[in-house]
């Protein structure tokens, strides 16, 4: 490897020891705490050991992470990945975005989450410690790997954060626009780091969502493990209740954190991406909404089996499907199996395989202990190895995946039969749990739904089939099951807190749904009539999932209010699902509701088909006032502000007696200059309180690279015209209307012979206002003299440079100054009514959780 | 019968009704030839832009339609209707993915997917040789 000057070694060094120490660490305390588990005697000795080990390798973590941190503040390019995510110009600010942007990075911060986690259960969780510490020291092992970025037998394995960037790519310091060279001694050295930029940080991530939506979500995936873990703990230890008690704040924590996340996602979508909405159904989105479906699922159902016993077996398998889904997740997004189907699935690291690996070890994980019979697991065991060998070394992937599968469906069939008997007891249809599962098992389905229609990609690879869905056809896909499941859970979430665990009494509880029931029911039967919803067939789901929404909002706060007295302490339930209510329902009125109004009036292209009348852009000249829905709009014209170019949008509306046009307000679109996305527009929304109005650039008249904000004058146009001719210039029209000789000659006193005239010009602009302008044309004996006239707010320069007196014509040349040329966008803009109601719901449900957390952990 | 038969043959039901429907709704990859026999089925075409060929995007006439040409992957060449205002960063992109049905003689898209060399090469210094 050849060195050159300037690069530091240290970092590095450092780095890989705190990898390597954290790879050994976690195996190592794996290991003990498996002993502490299984040991009698020497239980006490193997979990201190395995304490000692994972705080080693708490620290390693830390450590990795500090390294990182340092080797980017100091920008210390001669590294890979500091040169790939940052750059001289960025703003630190925007450092842990950078820092989270790759793969290693968010690797990192999953791991550093899942340490915070595990030191709370150290201390925390008491007798459970050590079969609970095995599960994420395991866990912990298989990270730490994902970060070691060595070879096994020709396999890439990981993807290292420390690698040198000149040992990766020996060519790079030998580069053109690197390459350095500068004599010393007599010798040539390459200075390549010298004038070496980074990447840097991809602009179309360089807001302040990357900086808190990551750690959220990454913190509701790591909660996931902790009742995953527990979980694991409960059969393996057959202590098959009681790890539910500590693991149930977790659980409803996580759901909390992770239902954040996922929303911040949406957010950041709506806000500052050009998706035109908060959720597109994109495979990135549903794949950390699908472990959420059953971890709320799975949550419920634990509370059926506290309170009452029942739906054990159900408990378990959501709780681990939950974070087996949260595995998948991360090998759909991050193996780059997903490739162009999602608009920000990571690029292919080589860890398609380590991720197949560490998802079906879980697997593994999870029926060996639920089998927890020594021949059975032996049997498996042996068979999960054969496969794993056939598949990494002998290249038998799809066979050995096969046969694994195979092999774990008769291991789950095995721990089903043998699984402690439940009382074969069947639940009423009067009782609270009846409806709780029934409301689990939907979710089950939904999630179904969603993981099958997104793994496409991986259907496609194993049984080489080309299934795809485009993307307007994957909102109906995924709607017309969607919408249906949705309407079902509300109307679980409006009912099932009336009725009480194990026995209800039918009478009360129709009295008490029925004031609710019907003031839902008129309330939506009302709005769908004033929404015409009920002259479309397919619009009447809409109309059934309103009366399901305001139905589950309404009975909620009558439950607080009525039964609980308005109290707060057991009231975290209501107001969490009046919440979601909210939630849901701000969902559906902006989604159905929203309004494209941006509509093309001045073509028509219907006569294309009516499939294919796509008319959501407006074209705007600059200065043209258009009308556009409720508003006229007007586009003003544009700036440039670093990387962003930014187009002056105003909204007005027209005074129906006087005509005039009264400013509302102006929106900033912007096309974002990206050398590594190719350019993105960003959006720009007006927020109002029922309504928002978002606006984005679909098309700039003059692509970004050739737009010219100097203020310069492009080339000279020249025309001929008679009285009563016109000239169009890109934003304004001329008239000439005639000559007229000028008297006053006293620019040129004192000649004889001089001789003036003027070309009277009238020029209307697009606001409708008129200038006169009088360009003259001197002749001084028999030389012309032409001098200029500039209308500055037209950015328009015109001179009356000779005279046709045969023709009765004139000649009259203009230019325009060259940032006026194609100056007009296409854009795109669209209401949304009330996604307050959304936000709103969403904080409130997050409120709610938080109650209920700290009622049960009061309890406790 | 017992509540949770009822319950398990449901839920079987709805499985099997997802996945049918599911891939129902799928269209499937597919090349000019196909889409041409079948006009007005949808059809996600993959090819590569034919940067020889005009590209014909006039906004002031209509700024919902964009024509371009494409090669599918078999070599087949056809020009294609966008029904939607030229995407950003059109230029930059090789490979595309079409989705949408022939109506005989051109290929109508409703909407398009792209490849950017830029974005998937993300990381590699393009020049240098990558072991």
């Amino acid at each position: 490897m050849i060195k050159y000057p300037g690069e530091h070694y240290w970092p590095g060094y450092l780095g890989n020891v705190f990898v390597i120490l954290a790879f050994v660490c976690a195996l190592a305390a794996a290991l003990c705490y498996f002993l502490s588990t299984r040991s009698r005697d020497e239980a006490e000795n193997w979990r201190k050991l395995g304490r000692q080990f994972f705080y080693v390798h708490s620290l390693s973590i830390a450590g990795i992470i500090c390294t990182l941190f340092w080797m980017i503040w100091h920008h210390m390019y001669e590294y890979y990945y500091v040169w790939e995510h940052s750059s001289n110009s960025m703003p630190m600010k925007y450092i842990f975005a950078c820092f989270w942007e790759g793969q290693e990075g968010s690797f990192l911060l999953w791991a550093f989450w899942h340490v915070v986690l595990g030191n709370i259960l150290i201390r925390k969780s008491k007798d459970w410690e050590a079969p609970v510490m095995t599960t994420f020291a395991l866990v912990q092992t298989f990270l730490a790997s994902m970060l070691l970025g060595i070879y096994i037998s020709g396999y890439h394995f990981g993807s290292n954060p420390f690698t040198v960037l000149t040992r990766e790519f020996p060519q790079f310091a030998n580069m053109p626009f690197v390459k350095t060279v500068v004599i010393e001694n007599g010798e040539k050295v390459n200075h390549y780091l010298e004038h070496l930029d980074g990447r840097g940080l991809n602009p179309l991530l360089q807001n302040y969502w990357m900086t808190i939506h990551p750690p959220t979500l990454f913190l509701g995936f790591a909660s996931t493990l902790v009742p995953f873990a527990f979980a694991i703990a409960g059969l393996w230890t057959r202590r098959y209740k009681e790890w539910q008690k500590p693991a149930l704040p977790w659980a409803f924590f996580g759901v909390m954190i992770l239902g954040t996340g996922i929303l911040m996602g949406g957010a950041w979508a709506y806000e500052a991406l050009s998706f035109g909405g908060f959720w597109a159904w994109d495979p990135v989105e549903n794949s950390s909404l699908v472990p959420w479906l059953t971890f709320v699922g799975g949550a419920h159902v634990m509370l059926i089996n506290r309170n009452k016993g029942s739906s054990l077996f159900f408990t378990f398998f959501l709780i681990i499907l939950t974070f087996i889904l949260v595995l998948y997740s991360t090998f759909l997004t991050r193996s780059g199996i997903l490739g162009s189907t999602s608009v920000h699935s990571f690029t292919d690291l080589g860890l398609m395989q380590p991720l197949l690996i560490y998802l079906l070890f879980f697997i593994g994980l999870a029926l060996v202990v639920f089998v927890n019979e020594k021949k059975w697991n032996l049997i498996y065991t042996g068979i999960a190895a054969t496969c794993f060998l056939a598949g990494t070394l002998f290249g038998f992937y799809k066979e050995g995946l096969a046969l694994f599968l195979l092999a774990s469906v008769g291991m789950g069939y095995l721990g089903a039969r043998n699984f402690p008997g439940e009382k074969e007891e069947t639940e009423s249809m009067w009782s609270r749990e009846f409806w709780m599962f029934i409301g689990a098992l939907i979710l089950l389905l939904s999630c179904f739904q969603v993981t099958f229609v997104t793994s496409f990609p991986v259907i496609n690879k194993l049984f080489g089939t080309s299934f795809a869905i485009g993307a307007e056809g994957a909102i109906k896909a995924y709607n017309r099951w969607q919408v249906p499941f949705a309407l079902i859970i509300m109307l679980l979430i409006a009912v099932s807190q009336y009725f009480k665990y194990k026995k209800t009494d039918p009478k009360e509880f129709y009295r008490r749904m029925s004031f609710t029931f019907f003031v839902s029911l008129a309330l939506s039967l009302t709005a769908s009539y004033l929404f015409n919803w009920f002259q479309f067939s397919v619009k009447l789901e809409y109309a059934f999932l309103l009366f399901a929404c305001l139905f589950a909002i309404l009975s909620n706060l009558s439950y607080w209010l009525d039964i609980l007295k308005g109290k707060l302490d057991h009231a975290g339930a209501s107001i969490a699902h009046a919440g979601f209510g909210l939630l849901l329902l701000g969902a559906l009125l902006s989604t159905s509701r929203s309004q494209v109004i941006s509509q093309n009036y001045k073509n028509d292209v219907s006569f294309l088909g009516k499939d294919y009348s796509n008319e959501e852009n407006i074209l705007l000249l600059r200065n043209d006032t258009m009308r556009m829905g409720n508003y006229y709009v007007t586009y003003l014209g544009k700036d440039k502000e670093g990387i962003r170019i930014r187009y002056k949008v105003e909204y007005m509306k027209k005074d129906s007696l006087t005509g005039k046009f009264d400013s509302l307000f102006t929106l900033t679109p912007f096309i974002q200059l990206n050398d590594r996305m190719g350019n993105a527009a960003e959006p720009d929304t007006r927020h109002f309180l029922f309504k928002d109005v978002y606006t984005h650039i679909t098309f700039p008249g003059t692509a970004p690279e050739e737009m010219d904000f100097s203020g310069d004058y492009g080339e000279p146009h020249n025309s001929k015209v008679k009285p009563g001719d016109t000239i169009f210039t890109n934003n304004s029209i001329m008239v000439y209307e005639g000559m007229q000789p000028l008297t006053d000659t006293s620019g040129l006193r004192g000649r004889k012979d001089s001789v003036a005239v003027g070309a009277k010009l009238k020029i209307f602009d697009f606001y409708g206002k008129i200038r006169n302008v009088m360009p003259v044309y001197t002749l001084v004996g028999n030389s012309p003299k032409v001098s200029e006239t500039v209308v500055d707010e037209l950015g328009l320069k015109i001179a009356f440079w000779n005279v046709l007196p045969d023709e009765n014509r004139i000649e009259i040349s203009f230019s325009e100054k060259k940032m006026n040329r194609n100056d007009f966008i296409v854009m795109k803009a669209v209401v949304f009514p009330f996604i307050n109601v959304l936000w709103t719901g969403c904080i409130i449900m997050i409120i709610g959780t938080v109650l209920a957390i700290r009622h049960r952990l009061k309890r406790a | 019968m017992k509540k949770s038969h009822i319950i398990g043959i449901i839920v079987i039901a709805i499985t099997i009704g997802v996945m049918v429907v599911a891939l129902m709704d799928a269209n499937t990859y597919a090349n000019f030839e196909t889409a041409d026999k079948n006009p007005g089925t949808e059809y996600h075409v993959a090819g590569r832009l034919d940067r020889d060929k005009e590209m014909v995007y006039d906004p002031v006439k209509d700024p919902n339609i964009f024509t371009f040409y494409m090669k599918d992957t078999l070599g087949v060449e056809k020009r294609v209707v966008l029904h939607k205002a030229k995407p950003q960063d059109f230029d930059h992109s090789e490979q595309l993915v079409l989705i949408g049905k022939s109506n005989g003689s051109d290929f109508e898209a409703n909407d398009i997917l792209m490849k950017c060399p830029s974005k998937y090469n993300d990381g590699k210094p393009v020049t240098t040789e990558n072991k």
